[in-house]
């Protein structure tokens, strides 16, 4: 009598478990976007440190194709400025999808949790009226 | 994610095992990049010989220039005082050598101090990891003993 119920339970137990498979890849993806960004934003830093000790003689190129070009100095460095603005925010903003991610994933993991005692609920009683029965 | 601690002796054999595991990995990943690191400094210590090595004497000397890895071009050296510095970024920066030999130092020291850091980690995670190992078989000698004794 309580076969099909363990069945039912058995079957969301398992789809619940390949939906939190999946959040934890998507949880995966999220957090080598976000050390992507940090290295991104080391790198922008340390040029822009570059550029603040800059010198009248020293020239500021960019590198376009296989070709150097020369750049003004001043307009680089609001350029990088601009980057680092855009590095934060794009760094704030996979932060809280990050948070998202996480909560999502814990409250599915607690929901296979209850799934599980449920399950083993079920099948703790039956257990043994089976064992009699055979 | 909030991580507990757990005191490893409370740990079973099999999670004992996925726990070395985990921290070989940790362990691998770690010596990847202090070896990476390695490899970047040393590119910075060359570039400040071969920074030395444009003496005012290669003035006007001729050299080939490479456009690809299997076309050159003869040209002659006519500035000696200045090179390009990458800065990152797709940056270049004109500096003399006096402040390009700095930037290639200071770049060495910076990565100096990464790799010290960087070892103390590694040698941690090695104490970790031998603890680890040392509980592990320690449980697996018990248990092979209370089989003993079962048997």
């Amino acid at each position: 009598m309580s076969d099909p119920k363990v069945a039912a339970v058995q079957a969301q137990l398992q789809t619940q478990s390949v939906a939190f498979q999946k959040l934890e890849a998507e949880l995966a993806g999220i957090i080598e976007a976000r050390q992507r960004l940090d290295s991104q934003q080391a790198e922008n830093e340390q040029v822009l440190k570059e550029f603040t000790l800059l010198k009248s003689h020293n020239t500021v190129y960019k590198l376009v194709g296989p070709s150097l070009v020369p750049q003004d100095s001043n307009e680089a460095k609001v350029n990088v400025e601009k980057r680092l603005e855009f590095i934060k925010s794009e760094i704030k903003r996979v932060e809280a999808q990050l948070k998202e991610g996480e909560e999502k994933a814990a409250k599915k993991k607690n929901e296979i949790i209850a799934l599980q005692q449920q399950f083993q609920g079920l099948q703790g009683p039956s257990g043994p009226q089976q064992a009699v029965k055979a | 994610m909030a991580e507990q601690q757990v005191n490893i002796t409370d740990l079973e054999p099999a999670q004992l095992q996925e726990v070395k595991k985990q921290l070989d990995q940790e362990l691998e990943h770690l010596t990847n990049s202090y070896s990476q690191l390695k490899q970047a400094q040393t590119k910075f210590r060359s570039c400040v010989e071969n920074v030395s090595s444009l003496s005012p004497a290669s003035k006007g000397k001729e050299v080939l220039i490479p456009f690809t890895s299997s076309l050159y071009v003869p040209g002659k050296l006519t500035d000696v005082e200045n090179v390009v510095v990458d800065v990152g970024t797709g940056y270049y920066v004109k500096k003399n050598k006096a402040e390009a030999t700095e930037h290639y130092t200071s770049k060495t020291n910076f990565v100096q101090g990464n790799l010290e850091t960087l070892q103390k980690t590694i040698e941690r995670k090695q104490e970790n990891v031998q603890s680890v190992m040392q509980v592990l078989q320690m449980k697996m000698q018990q248990q092979q003993q209370a089989g003993a004794v079962q048997a």
